[in-house]
């Protein structure tokens, strides 16, 4: 067993390169790219673009998983570093520690082009081969908001169940702490406030971005404010599909018992709900032109050319920053982002 | 010893003393039920229980599969992650034909037995490896499972980011397979009718079947075990395959209550699992442990997690809350072993 347990061990060793993926050939453009984690469904069709991208040109993009420990991404990057490559996509995991990352990049001379988590403008500052590709997370929140004070004006007669004028809401965060759930939960109510709408906040609770938690959080909801609430606000698509099973164990659409409910991210299953009437609308992050953006600048960036707005195709604001919008995604408009 | 209203006394007290102990888990629930109820009498209402119950369900399943590890003094930190790949694998061969994003787009209408059993299947084999490394190779299972862990989870991630689906949600799933999770015959929700079932069977297995005797007196000691002649391998291969078994059957039911999946879908699973065991009075050194209290430790969980979101407690504060509660209640509980010993 010994003997057969080392064999197997040294066997594995020596077959690894076989799994290797994206390793640099000769004479490729070699790029590191490092995201935050890769279980969260976003960032993966951010990688996937970003990979896709690349396959069109002769870079070679080597993405790492930072399996959301800023250590271990930190790790990551003098990995890179060690190994020349000519530019890294960083997705920080703690958008302040950016400012590390910078100085071990600047010392080296490698740029960087961070996405998806925004680093400090003070950090920003820091050296002018750095770079930000995102999208505005408080715009994601004004557009759920839009949905939802969009829908209270044309159908107030049967949203506004108790008559008082008032909208009762109940809210699904994000993980606390996170800028995209704090910005989204802020500027959602921030909308329909500007929308001249009177809010009340029933309830308001963490389903951590997962669909079982948004399920079971939703269902206590129910069972303590009962009809009481109007519309279900949820920092992603994932969490507003739970909130949908929730709604439809307690009888909810069906026999013309609706509640409005919102998300963020346009997910395929998102959309599904929206063709099905139980979705009432979600916001579009637009993964593929985030990981896009971010290579097209990391690919002149790591050839030594300073990109522009035609190089990239993409608009550069301040000279480093280029914002993806998001979209607002309805019943009217589900269909083109199938 | 002394008179007889002394010894009657000592008896009376340690009656009511032992009876205290003996049901400290019952006693903790019945507490936090009064307690928030006073905060909001709503909780008191049918729908909280059916809720709480079908909450339940799927971890009674998972967390009995775990008592079977807990009962041999090991754990199986594999379990959130197995329950991700039976929900990908059974959810991505059961989406409804039309549509959009379908994991296999040209498949057609396979009959729903043949996913799931593909999933436990799996689930089972990877729970009979785990078993084999820790009985053969002698590692513990606390590492084998870390192994298997981050194995799972690879495999799963690899399959859920095949072309087409990329790593999308798999939503839209067949109208027969949810109803698994989130019909009901009657007034009766399906998947709590499953727990019940699988809760019997388990019970027959380790009470009345000379494979459950063998799990506790492998647990319990396993040199007196092998000396007795019990073929400890064998055991230990089957009880993690039985392990394996539940844990991807309620991977498969979790899809089915919540219409969808993803490869992070289990994730941190197995803690919650093993401190349902430990709050049920399973023992971490092995061999003492029973179904009924591995049900009563999941229903509290299930119902400090309902209870603290119904009355609306902050969720930095439900973390403390909950951590306090298990400390105490198995801090409490314990106590009825060490006095025996």
């Amino acid at each position: 067993m010994r003997k057969l347990s080392i064999v197997l061990c040294l066997a594995l060793v020596i077959a690894a390169p076989v799994f290797a993926q994206g390793q640099a050939e000769k004479g490729a453009i070699e790029i590191g790219s490092a995201i935050y984690k890769f279980d969260d469904t976003f960032m993966t069709g951010v990688k996937n673009a970003i990979v896709a991208a690349a396959a069109e040109t002769e870079a070679k993009v080597d993405v790492v998983d930072s399996m959301n420990i800023q250590a271990t991404q930190n790790e990551k990057v003098d990995l890179f570093i060690t190994k020349g490559v000519k530019a890294m996509q960083i997705n920080p995991v703690d958008r302040t520690a950016a400012g590390v990352i910078i100085d071990k990049a600047k010392k080296a001379n490698i740029p960087v082009v961070f996405f998806n988590r925004e680093p400090l403008a003070e950090d920003m500052a820091k050296w002018d081969k750095i770079y930000y590709v995102g999208a505005r997370a408080e715009e994601s929140g004004t557009m759920s908001g839009q949905i939802i004070a969009d829908y209270w004006k044309a159908n107030k007669a049967t949203m506004d169940k108790n008559n008082d004028g008032v909208l009762q809401y109940v809210m699904l965060k994000g993980e606390p702490g996170h800028q995209d759930a704090e910005l989204r939960t802020e500027y959602s109510i921030k909308n329909l406030k500007d929308n001249g709408i009177k809010v009340e906040k029933l309830a308001e609770d963490t389903g951590m971005w997962d669909r079982v938690k948004g399920q079971e959080k939703m269902a206590a909801f129910i069972a303590s404010q009962g009809d009481k609430i109007e519309a279900v606000f949820a920092n992603n698509d994932d969490m507003a599909l739970g909130a949908i099973e929730a709604l439809k164990a307690a009888g909810y659409f069906r026999d013309g018992k609706f509640m409005p409910v919102v998300g963020v991210d346009a997910t395929a299953p998102a959309l599904q709900a929206l063709e099905e009437g139980t979705l009432l609308g979600t916001v579009l992050n637009d993964a593929v032109n985030q990981g896009r953006a971010t290579f097209m600048l990391s690919y002149d960036l790591a050839r030594g050319i300073t990109p522009t707005d035609a190089s990239i195709g993409y608009t550069i604001t301040d000279g480093k920053y280029v914002w993806v919008p998001y979209q607002k995604v309805t019943k009217e408009n589900y269909k083109q982002f199938k | 010893m002394s008179t007889n209203t002394l010894a009657n006394m000592v008896l009376g007290k340690r009656t009511v003393k032992q009876f205290v102990m003996d049901k400290a888990i019952f006693l903790v629930l019945l507490l936090l039920v009064i307690v928030i109820a006073i905060i909001n009498p709503r909780i008191l209402s049918i729908r909280v229980v059916r809720d709480v119950l079908m909450m339940s369900s799927t971890k009674i399943i998972m967390a009995l599969g775990m008592m079977f590890v807990i009962l041999t003094g090991g754990v199986d930190l594999g379990g959130g992650r197995l329950v991700g790949m039976a929900a990908v694998v059974s959810a991505s061969f059961l989406q409804t034909p039309d549509y959009v994003r379908r994991f296999y787009p040209e498949l057609g209408q396979i009959p729903i037995l043949i996913p799931i059993l593909l999933a436990v299947f799996v689930g089972t084999l990877f729970g009979m490896i785990n078993g084999m490394i820790v009985a053969k190779f002698k590692v513990p299972a606390f590492i084998a499972t870390l192994s298997s862990m981050l194995i799972i989870y690879g495999v799963t991630s690899i399959y859920f980011n095949m072309a087409p689906n990329n790593s999308q949600p798999i939503g839209g799933l067949r109208a027969d397979f949810t109803y698994l999770g989130s019909g009901s015959i009657g007034f009766m929700p399906v998947i709590i009718i499953f727990a019940a079932v699988v809760s019997v069977i388990v019970w027959i297995v380790l009470n009345k079947t000379v494979f459950g005797k063998n799990v506790y007196a492998v647990g319990g000691n396993p040199e007196a075990a092998a000396v007795s002649g019990i073929n400890i391998t064998k055991t230990l291969v089957g009880l993690f395959g039985v392990c394996g078994f539940l844990i991807s059957l309620s991977g498969v039911l979790e899809a089915a209550r919540t219409g969808g999946a993803t490869n992070n879908y289990g994730n941190g699973y197995e803690l919650d699992a093993i401190a349902s065991c430990v709050v049920g009075g399973v023992s971490t050194t092995g061999g003492v442990g029973t179904v009924s209290g591995v049900i009563a430790g999941v229903i509290i969980f299930s119902f400090i997690n309902y209870g603290l979101t119904f009355i609306g407690i902050n969720p930095y504060w439900q973390n403390i809350i909950k951590g306090l509660i298990i400390v105490s209640a198995v801090a409490f509980d314990i106590r009825k072993y060490v006095q025996k010993k």
